[in-house]
């Protein structure tokens, strides 16, 4: 497995997932359907996980070709423009179905449609549209027999020029995020105070689950997690202003790779968390209940997996250029 | 003469330089030792990023638990009841513990880089005030059985804010060490 096969693997979910999930959206708005649309959130939630490592597995695979025959460095940066703004879109897509689904939790609680159903409405479609535009932009590095590049002109539709003006030059935003190392203390900081967040909430939860503490009923401790969302996504800001800042420095890092794989893994073990008898068999337990072992295992598995994000993370400075360049 | 500093520059040759203080060659006595110089330059996975990465799970006990803490007493999840949360107290002084000793291991390793370098003080120094904090929430909030929870609570809630804006203080301090420094070793 090398970086181009990775990307060419990955790039399917931000692409075709984001479409699957807003075709199951529209068809739950003709009938008021509940599954649909959870499911629908669910799909965008994933697809906004599954966009990070995409994201990341684009400079390997620049690395890769770069130096082939017929291979154009501006297709290449027009291609990773568009995927910049794709990923800030798909993001908030993910934020807002986030919201939506922990508005709408417990099964007394269908997903009504409000002002948020709205928003992810709106901001998945722009992020489609946006993919689309990822996807072909992708194509034409490397298939001429699809390529809107004719003799060496880019033929482009009016929209694509329009939304052109609003992708970022990566190369401009990888010097704005390693200019000022103040600047990139303040984002290391602002990591350590999101992940601090997150492990005090989720920590106390999953601990609580094993059996810590029993005099704490679940559900008030369940509505911490907000704070863990909110952790979590300073993280992943952060992270990936400082990816684009330094790629090839993280890109050849194994650490920084089975850090995602573990986050990735979080992301399973929140699903199985939520989409199996798990949570209903602890959310309303009380002062001295004890958990199943279903939901002890995910507990167990998630403070195991968070502290191996923590190791890998912190191991990223010692493991740099461990990956070979020629993969 | 015992000497005991070391300019860390040759001043004759320029004066202009910026003002310096002599370090204290006690400094370089540490660095020069066999454990200290392993925990700097050995490249085992168990030397200094082991220890770094001990004081980070130390850090994310420690303010994990205290923020915890420190967020119900101002009014969040107000349903979790505040007398089982003292047992978090135990967390957060197993978390102290922890980045004590690795702490010191890493003054160890580089001495000259914390000890010159005032950004270390000033985390200590947040350090020390929030750990003050803490034991007064232990004993104050929740040291005693029959305090009801509006009492408990008014009395924590300005221990509280302290406790949250001196941890924030306090890794930030840490995390801009990487970034304020002046010598890295002994020059």
């Amino acid at each position: 497995m090398n970086f181009v096969q990775l990307h060419l693997l990955l790039n399917h979910f931000p692409i075709i997932g984001t479409m699957v999930g807003l075709g199951l959206l529209l068809i739950s708005l003709s009938g008021k359907n509940d599954d649909l649309r959870r499911a629908s959130l669910i799909i965008f939630l994933a697809m906004a996980l599954l966009s990070i490592p995409t994201f990341f597995s684009g400079p390997g695979a620049e690395g890769a070709i770069k130096k082939l025959p017929g291979i154009s460095d501006d297709l290449i940066e027009r291609h990773h423009g568009a995927a910049m703004l794709a990923l800030l879109f798909m993001e908030f897509t993910g934020a807002l179905a986030l919201t939506a689904l922990w508005k709408s939790r417990g099964i007394s609680r269908p997903a009504r449609w409000n002002g948020i159903m709205s928003a992810v409405l709106l901001f998945s479609i722009v992020t489609v549209g946006l993919m689309a535009r990822v996807g072909n932009t992708g194509g034409d590095i490397r298939h001429p027999e699809i390529a809107s590049q004719k003799q060496g002109v880019t033929e482009e539709l009016m929209i694509s020029k329009i939304i052109y003006t609003f992708e970022p030059s990566p190369d401009k935003f990888a010097e704005l995020m390693t200019a000022s190392k103040w600047w990139w203390a303040f984002m290391m900081d602002l990591h350590f105070v999101g992940l601090v967040m997150l492990i005090g909430t989720v920590g106390i939860l999953d601990l609580r689950v094993l059996g810590f503490a029993k005099q704490i009923p679940i559900d008030p401790l369940h509505r911490l997690l907000p704070f863990a969302m909110a952790g979590f996504a300073l993280n992943l800001v952060t992270g990936v202003l400082a990816f684009t800042g330094m790629d090839k420095y993280y890109t050849y890092d194994w650490a920084f790779w089975f850090k995602m794989l573990a986050i990735l893994l979080l992301g399973v073990n929140v699903a199985a968390f939520y989409l199996t008898s798990a949570f209903d068999s602890v959310e309303h337990m009380g002062p001295g209940d004890d958990a199943p072992p279903l939901a002890k295992f995910i507990a167990a598995t998630s403070l195991f997996l968070w502290f191996a994000v923590i190791t890998l993370g912190r191991y990223i400075q010692s493991f740099s250029d461990t990956i070979s360049v020629h993969k | 003469m015992i000497v005991c500093y070391k300019w860390p520059h040759n001043r004759e040759e320029s004066p202009e330089e910026e003002m310096s203080l002599a370090l204290p060659l006690f400094l370089q006595t540490i660095e020069d030792t066999g454990f200290s110089t392993w925990l700097r330059e050995s490249e085992s996975p168990f030397a200094f990023y082991f220890i770094l990465l001990f004081h980070t799970f130390g850090l994310a006990l420690l303010v994990g638990a205290n923020m915890v803490v420190d967020l119900r007493l101002l009014g969040f999840a107000r349903g979790i009841p505040l007398a089982p949360l003292k047992r978090l107290f135990s967390i957060m002084w197993i978390g102290l513990a922890m980045n004590a000793v690795t702490g010191i291991l890493l003054v160890i390793a580089y001495p000259t880089k914390s000890l010159t370098n005032i950004d270390f003080y000033v985390k200590l120094t947040l350090i020390g005030f929030a750990v003050w904090v803490m034991q007064r929430l232990q004993s104050q909030v929740f040291g005693e059985a029959s305090l009801s929870e509006e009492a408990m609570t008014a009395r924590g809630v300005a221990l509280a804010k302290w406790s949250l804006v001196l941890w924030f203080g306090a890794i930030t301090a840490g995390r801009l060490l990487a970034y304020t420094y002046k010598y890295l070793t002994f020059p």
